[in-house]
């Protein structure tokens, strides 16, 4: 059985914190297995302090566009 | 390495910055029922005892309350410094230096040297405190970024501006002769410049691209600001010790550009915003540095000839310019995107998971902001005027201060009781933050 697909944010251009509202909502319907590819302008570093004090796992890639990729999985 | 954004892992409790910024908005009330008191008076020159009251519940009761709050918040996230024992820090610092504010005010009001000695002793423990705390993190900031060097200034504009507030201080409360008029200029001009538009100016390369999505600020920009600003401070200080007036005014000049430029480029910047839908913060930001531009061209203005930078009159449209259009302007704006952000974030880091936490915009509704704004509009406006006709506009200029400052006291208390119910509604779980500690 393969894993669900990821959910896609795309918090480019919002204002903050809209972003990590989207991102924390989609976190909050993750299925097991599944991940949330977010994709934001900068680097969302209170995002990062919440996914440790959750115990969120984390990747961030920067983009050729200069914006950042971040794939969390569950903890 | 230092983030070029903000992290809030090493964040004080909410309750070090929330307790100032609950505090100023009232200081804006205090200084409406001043004007109203004193009556159209108060607009006849900034040298009277009421005026000079009124010019300190504002630089102090509101500006600095504000802007030290902000920094014991902001040390922590920007620098990565942890400012030590931050509740009793911040206790030390806001319970002096509120009383302390009333006490000067009323030194300066009713011309009493004990209550000058009283206000000296409580301001100069206020300010010893913050200094050394805020000095203590800055210098062990382990990167010099922009907007440290850019904070570094600001602190140094602090330290003079307490120094010769206290040398002053010395004049009304104990009888020294010194040359008052020279030393409360370059109080003014250290503490509105060297202190107010040095710290905007740091606090803005971190948030005006991250709250208004705007492009960076030229580093170039970024690296030399401060510098020549802190440079000009200096020389035109002096210059003006040392009776060269010519040459002072030629770097007061030189103040001006280097201040209206800062303004240009936030202005600019601004206009490039990918979000194209306003929001009132917004406003704020675009009032502040129209009437900073203003001030700066007015100051230029005014330093071509002695009888035009003395007339009482353009002294008191620059102080109200300065202080309750830019520097009221700024701030106003920025505590609507700081107190609703650091509500739901502290909510957030507690609940996540648990209880739906309200966003930004449930727990400070944008309408709420927007009606302020109005009031906040109408009082510069009607200050501006009363500049010019005193007895038609102190009284309304009065109201509108009063109504936009106590109507921001109600906007963020209602933050800070939605935040409190939350947590406590939280209470009975353990934080996983503090587990094991």
């Amino acid at each position: 059985m393969s894993a669900p697909a990821d959910i896609v944010v795309d918090g480019r251009g919002l204002e903050p914190p809209e972003p990590m509202e989207l991102v924390l909502a989609a976190l909050e319907h993750l299925q097991p297995g599944q991940r949330v590819r977010f994709l934001i302008h900068r680097q969302p570093y209170p995002l990062y302090d919440l996914l440790r004090r959750h115990r969120y796992r984390y990747e961030t890639t920067t983009l050729a566009s200069g914006e950042f990729e971040i794939v969390i999985s569950g903890p | 390495m230092i983030p070029a954004g903000l992290s809030l892992e090493q964040a004080p409790p909410f309750g070090v910055p929330l307790r100032f910024f609950l505090t100023a908005p009232w200081f804006l009330v205090l200084a409406a029922l001043l004007i109203l008191w004193q009556g159209p008076g108060i607009f006849a020159s900034r040298w009277s005892p009421a005026t000079l009251a009124l010019t300190h519940l504002l630089t102090l009761g509101f500006m600095a309350q504000v802007m030290i709050g902000a920094l014991l918040q902001m040390l922590p996230v920007v620098v990565g410094v942890v400012v030590p024992r931050p509740r009793l820090t911040a206790a030390l610092i806001h319970i002096p230096l509120t009383l302390g504010t009333l006490a000067l005010s009323a030194g300066l009001w009713v011309g009493l040297p004990p209550v000058f000695r009283l206000a000296t002793w409580l301001l100069g423990l206020a300010f010893g405190v913050a200094l050394t705390a805020i000095h203590i993190a800055l210098w062990r900031a382990p990167v010099a970024s922009g907007t440290v060097v850019t904070l570094r200034c600001a602190l140094t504009g602090l330290l003079a501006t307490v120094g010769l507030g206290l040398w002053l201080s010395g004049f009304f409360g104990w009888g020294w002769r010194l040359p008052v008029l020279a030393v409360a200029n370059l109080h003014a001009g250290w503490g509105l410049l060297g202190w107010t538009v040095l710290l905007v100016a740091g606090v803005a390369y971190q948030v005006v691209p991250m709250f208004q999505i705007t492009p960076p600020y030229p580093p170039r920009f970024v690296g030399a600001f401060a510098l020549l600003v802190s440079g000009l401070l200096v020389a035109w200080s002096l210059l003006l010790a040392g009776g060269w007036e010519t040459a002072a005014r030629l770097a007061a000049s030189g103040l001006a550009v280097a201040t209206a430029s800062f303004a240009g480029i936030t202005l600019y910047l601004l206009a490039q915003r990918r979000r194209k839908i306003g929001d009132a913060s917004l406003n704020y930001w675009r009032l502040s540095l129209i009437s900073l531009l203003a001030a700066a061209g007015l100051w230029l203005w005014a330093q071509a000839s002695p009888a035009r930078a003395q007339a009482p009159q353009i002294e008191l449209a620059l102080g109200i310019l300065m202080i309750a259009g830019f520097a009221l302007g700024v701030i106003n704006g920025m505590m609507y995107k700081i107190v609703p952000f650091l509500a739901w974030f502290h909510l957030q880091a507690q609940l996540f998971g648990r209880i739906k936490v309200p966003n930004m915009k449930q727990l400070l509704p944008d309408a709420a902001i927007r009606r302020q704004w109005w009031a906040y509009l109408a009082a510069l406006l009607l200050l501006l005027a009363a500049v010019l006709y005193p007895s038609l506009f102190s009284v309304p200029a009065a109201l509108a201060l009063g109504v936009t400052g106590a109507w921001l006291g109600f906007n963020l208390t209602q933050v800070g009781l939605a935040y409190r119910r939350l947590s406590r509604a939280a209470e009975p779980a353990p934080d996983p933050s503090s587990a094991g500690v």
